[in-house]
């Protein structure tokens, strides 16, 4: 089998993991859940093979493209899950973080993103993916927090009698953490982007040229750094940030595929 | 030997007869000591509590006439005079052990699953062993009972969550704020649930609590019990700020806190959470601050339905307890001495209350 076939089955699996939280969600989350902790934990063994066949045919670790990098992310997310898994009282985080899993792995699969890396590619263009990766790591991990926010702040404000027999956290610590993760992506991408202009210069001579992918991304500085101002400086939180969290995610999982493919400047 | 109990409850009589019975922790081991000496008993525990009294213990036989004559010698202990029926249940094994599991695990208490009984029951144990008014059979009686009780807490929803208002608000707080170290509770109105709420939060570590009454003097009485600040009645909206969670239960014919009035003192608050909690009747808090981001407002009524389905959830779990605990006293009572244990021969009527 492919490395390509192993991470199917690895996302298939963190698929079959998110429909059983749908149940999870249903019941409010009442028990420490083994089945979904099961799934994700079998599926993680594909996930390690994929990297392990991917690894060895290239000699190195697998961060060279889009999908080996989104691969390897999925990877560190779902280790830190299965580790934190461990106590049975905070697996119900699977169910929030499957559905971003199960996204995750479905936009790594685009063929387009497991192009052969050019050996010729800098060392700051590596570093420059590789922050970038990691923002969007923290902001899919803050964008699950704030989904467990407003799942939690719903039931409290209808007054469903679930909230208190479920496992969540209080919707306090749950903000803190959304808030904590979109200040840790933020500080990455701006390292990130912050080194564009290098890689551009280095290799169009301008430090700036127009290109969709460079515009989506300032818009996704501006994105998130808007939602972290309201956040430090206006004290905005609660619903809307959580929403915003959510939003801003679910803005980069569904947009970023199509301005990668449409950017001249990543292509290469 | 087997191990019989008997005793009364809530369950078989009211208090007038139960509170004849009790006795104290001082003059427990004489009691015991005396039923030994009369060879009615070779081991023996007495639990006695508020709601009930209770005696365990290792007879030579589990007849009827050896349960009936321990009930009388208490009788007699106590100086009770009236002719005893139905208060009385009188278990041989293996009801006794089940019995005892039961009482562990807080199945047979007026508030279900409540924990305090196996604090007292241990006590009750504790306070045989020092006087060696135990042996061996009631020793691993009460320690597997202990055992039971702990599985059955960690295993089973029997003791989790809250069946009163006080400590459902506490759970609300718990599921809305990170800590309440650093809390601050206001009372409006010194009421007998809105006392019992800010002390409930109190346990859990709030930082302040501000008490606030029309009779400034009762909200110092009351402030000056919880460890709290007293303020005027007309000066809580000042002090609103920095205050997390209110109790109301004012007896206000109107609304004294409503949608503007809210609004104006949530200014400057930076979506920082506030819990309402309108125990009041009539309502104090008018159910549109609701709709307001950051507050949440529970009325009694939210409680209420927060502890009866706890409760449910409780009374759920007693046929899957009940069904643990036939398998560990027979279990005990196979290691003991066998077929007993398989095929227990009810020398009594087992009297159900």
């Amino acid at each position: 089998m492919t490395d390509r076939q192993w991470f199917l089955i690895a996302v298939l699996g963190y698929g079959l993991s998110m429909l059983h939280s749908i149940f999870l969600w249903r019941k409010g989350f009442r028990t420490a859940d083994k089945i979904s902790y099961a799934v994700i934990a079998l599926s993680f063994i594909a996930h390690t093979t994929a990297m392990g066949v991917r690894g060895f045919s290239l000699s190195r670790c697998p961060v060279n493209n889009l999908f080996e990098a989104m691969m390897f992310i999925m990877w560190t997310l779902v280790a830190a899950y299965l580790v934190i898994g461990l106590i049975p009282k905070l697996r119900f985080i699977g169910a929030f973080a499957s559905p971003a899993l199960l996204a995750m792995g479905v936009f790594a699969l685009m063929p387009a993103l497991d192009h052969t890396p050019n050996p010729d590619v800098p060392r700051l263009a590596a570093l420059h993916a590789a922050f970038i990766l990691l923002a969007y790591g923290a902001f899919g991990l803050g964008s699950v927090a704030a989904a467990m926010y407003l799942t939690e702040e719903h039931d409290l404000k209808v007054r469903k009698t679930r909230t208190i027999l479920s496992l969540l956290p209080p919707i306090q610590r749950l903000e803190f953490v959304a808030t904590r993760m979109l200040f840790i992506g933020f500080a990455f991408l701006t390292v990130g982007l912050a080194m564009a202009p290098f890689l551009m210069k280095d290799r169009y001579g301008v430090f700036f040229k127009s290109d969709p992918k460079i515009t989506w991304s300032v818009f996704v500085w501006l994105l998130y750094g808007g939602l972290i101002s309201m956040r430090s400086w206006f004290g905005q939180g609660g619903r809307k940030f959580a929403w915003g969290a959510v939003g801003g995610f679910s803005f980069v999982l569904l947009t970023f595929w199509g301005v990668n493919l449409l950017s001249k400047a990543h292509q290469s | 030997m087997p191990i019989v109990a008997i005793g009364l409850s809530h369950r078989s009589c009211p208090v007038d007869i139960r509170e004849k019975f009790a006795f104290s922790d001082a003059e427990i081991p004489a009691v015991l000591d005396d039923l030994r000496k009369r060879g009615l008993v070779s081991e023996a525990v007495i639990l006695s509590t508020c709601n009930r009294v209770e005696l365990y213990a290792v007879t030579a036989t589990a007849d009827r006439g050896t349960l009936e004559q321990l009930r009388n010698q208490l009788a007699e202990t106590r100086s009770f005079q009236q002719n005893l029926g139905d208060e009385f249940y009188l278990y041989p094994e293996p009801h006794s052990l089940e019995h005892l599991f039961k009482v562990a695990c807080g199945l047979d208490s007026m508030v279900l699953g409540e924990t305090e009984i196996l604090g007292q029951l241990k006590k009750a144990y504790d306070l045989a062993l020092q006087h060696k008014l135990t042996g061996g059979r009631l020793n691993k009686a009460f320690q597997r009972a202990f055992n039971v009780a702990k599985h059955l807490r960690t295993s089973t929803n029997i003791q989790r969550g809250s069946i009163s208002v006080g400590s459902a608000a506490v759970e609300l707080a718990e599921k809305i704020f990170s800590t309440l170290a650093d809390r601050h509770v206001m009372v409006l109105g010194a009421g007998d649930t809105s006392e019992k709420t800010a002390r409930a939060l109190l346990s859990r570590g709030v930082k302040s609590i501000l008490v606030s009454n029309r009779s400034y003097d009762r909200a110092a009485a009351l402030a000056s019990e919880l460890g709290g600040r007293a303020i005027t009645f007309d000066d809580w909206f000042q002090e609103f700020h920095q205050i997390d969670i209110v109790i109301s239960s004012t007896s206000a014919p109107h609304y004294i806190l409503d949608k503007p009035k809210l609004q104006q003192l949530l200014k400057g608050r930076k979506s920082r959470p506030l819990l309402l909690i309108d125990i009041a009747v009539p309502r104090d808090i008018d159910p549109d601050v609701n709709l307001l981001e950051s507050v949440y407002l529970y009325n009694i009524d939210d409680l209420q339905a927060i502890a009866e389905n706890y409760l449910q959830q409780r009374r759920q779990e007693i046929s899957k307890c009940e069904a643990f605990i036939r398998e560990k006293a027979q279990a005990l009572l196979a290691a003991a001495g066998g077929a007993l244990a398989f095929q227990p021969k009810l020398s009594v009527e087992v009297s159900q209350a």
